[in-house]
């Protein structure tokens, strides 16, 4: 069976029968740079408690997509919707719904790990910080180093932080873009363990990551992003966990 | 509007928690300031010009050199890490993030400005006498006006490869309705004239500063946004 045809018979059905609006929806979404098409037509529909693991090569698009999922890349085409409301580029109430984990921590160096939550939550406009930052320290193995300079830290902790940073709100979608860049195989088991709690079946999740075994441990429903598109989707419980890299390749080599 | 101004203190108390610990920029104008007042201090010769003469010009251009190391840099630290677009992704109006980058930058380039004076009138030798308060206002008024520009531009060039080489070339040009006023002030207040005599002058610099806020504002938006 080549790619084209595991595109057609595993449906990309969310597995989730009631007809209430997704937490996360994307229609026709097109991304290009110059004459570059990044994202070449993208829809999904993401039910509250989904997690959707996106693989693909280097240059498929992945980022592209999260970024117009999080409001921070304007669509060429096509248009995103939260919770049944569009997420107008410039919007920022939407912004308070979305969390996002990036490759980069979006942290300060120079300031202390509460102070960097702090910060965070004033611009969210929170007020019950000093119960709120404390919790989330706990939550991500890090209260005993509120006080350490970020700077300081290693990277498996910041990428903690961070998580930390991109949950502070109680957002109901979480972005994480490669997530697991850069971590040893210990720090990659804890941020296993914290994302596991993230999985609460209340905030839909997207994943980017090139991690086949971590992006599948965690998903339930997985897409491979080819060329801006999705070349193949199917339910994370359904997948072949030990076939699945001979898949992937297949799918990736095959093209959309 | 509660939340909004929230917003805005916390950015300009991140940066100025920053800018206390790392003392990059302050470092970096200050030590402008006192160099260039010791090189201008030797390269006069007081036999043919007066320093009060061209004590106000000098003051203004050193303030705007050396304002440009600080606030070109505005965007540096926020670079680290991503952590501007995590500002951008937040809740935070565009306008929010930029007002409060003005201030910031305002509250170090007056304390600056304000060194860069002392400097000159202890190399020149000029005497404020009873016009300090408006000398004040006047830097107050050309500055905020200055650094509005400054980090709308500087966060023009932040995106570029020649960004620091950008800068100037992109900012000098609008900076002269501010040196002419500011610097006309400064020469008639250091020359011992009445405050009421700059009146048309720090209107002047009002109406600059406030149109390059307001503008920078506005415009903020479509610098940062992809």
């Amino acid at each position: 069976m080549n790619a084209s045809e595991l595109a057609v018979t595993i449906v990309p059905d969310s597995g989730v029968s009631s007809p209430a609006v997704p937490a996360l929806e994307a229609r026709g979404l097109v991304r290009e740079y110059g004459s570059v098409v990044a994202v070449a037509g993208i829809d999904l529909a993401l039910q509250r408690g989904e997690f959707l693991t996106v693989f693909g090569p280097n240059g498929a698009g992945k980022s592209s997509l999260l970024g117009m999922l999080a409001g921070s890349l304007r669509p060429t085409r096509g248009e995103v919707l939260l919770n049944g409301a569009t997420l107008d580029f410039g919007s920022v109430d939407l912004r308070r719904h979305i969390g996002v984990l990036s490759h980069q921590g979006f942290l300060y160096a120079q300031l202390t790990v509460e102070e960097n939550l702090r910060f965070y939550g004033r611009l969210y406009g929170l007020r019950d910080l000093d119960r709120r930052v404390p919790e989330r320290l706990s939550h991500v193995r890090l209260a005993e180093r509120a006080s350490s300079l970020v700077g300081q830290l290693s990277h498996g902790m910041r990428q903690r932080l961070a998580l930390a940073r991109s949950l502070l709100h109680d957002p109901d979608v979480v972005l994480l873009d490669e997530p697991y860049t850069g971590l040893d195989p210990s720090a990659a088991a804890i941020l296993r363990a914290v994302l596991t709690e993230v999985r609460d079946g209340h905030r839909s999740v997207v994943m980017v990551t090139h991690n086949l075994r971590e992006g599948l441990a965690l998903a339930s429903r997985v897409a491979v992003q080819v060329r801006g598109r999705f070349a193949w989707q199917g339910k994370g419980d359904e997948v072949d966990t030990s076939d699945f890299e001979r898949l992937y390749h297949r799918v990736v080599e095959g093209g959309p | 509007m509660i939340e909004y101004l929230g917003q805005v203190r916390a950015i300009v108390w991140k940066d100025l928690l920053l800018e206390a610990r790392t003392r990059e920029r302050v470092v970096a104008m200050g030590a402008f300031a006192v160099l260039t007042g010791v090189l201008f201090n030797y390269s006069i010769d007081r036999t043919v010009v007066r320093p009060q003469d061209i004590g106000a010009g000098l003051i203004w251009m050193t303030i705007v050199f050396g304002g440009l190391l600080g606030v070109g840099r505005t965007f540096h630290l926020e670079a680290q890490d991503g952590a501007l677009q995590g500002v951008l992704m937040s809740p935070a109006p565009k306008d929010a993030v930029f007002l409060a980058k003005v201030l910031s930058n305002f509250v170090l380039l007056y304390i600056v400005s304000l060194m860069i004076v002392a400097v000159f009138m202890l190399f020149f030798g000029l005497e404020l006498g009873s016009s300090a308060a408006s000398l004040g206002l006047v830097l107050a008024l050309g500055v905020l006006g200055f650094v509005a520009l400054a980090t709308l531009f500087a966060a023009v060039s932040a995106g570029t490869r020649m960004g620091e080489t950008l800068l100037p070339i992109l900012i000098f040009p609008l900076l002269i309705p501010m040196i002419v006023y500011g610097a006309g002030a400064t020469s008639r207040l250091l020359a011992g004239r009445p405050g009421t005599e700059v009146a048309d002058n720090i209107r002047m610099l009002a109406a600059f500063a406030l149109t390059a806020v307001a503008a920078g504002a506005v415009l903020f938006r479509f610098v940062v946004e992809d």
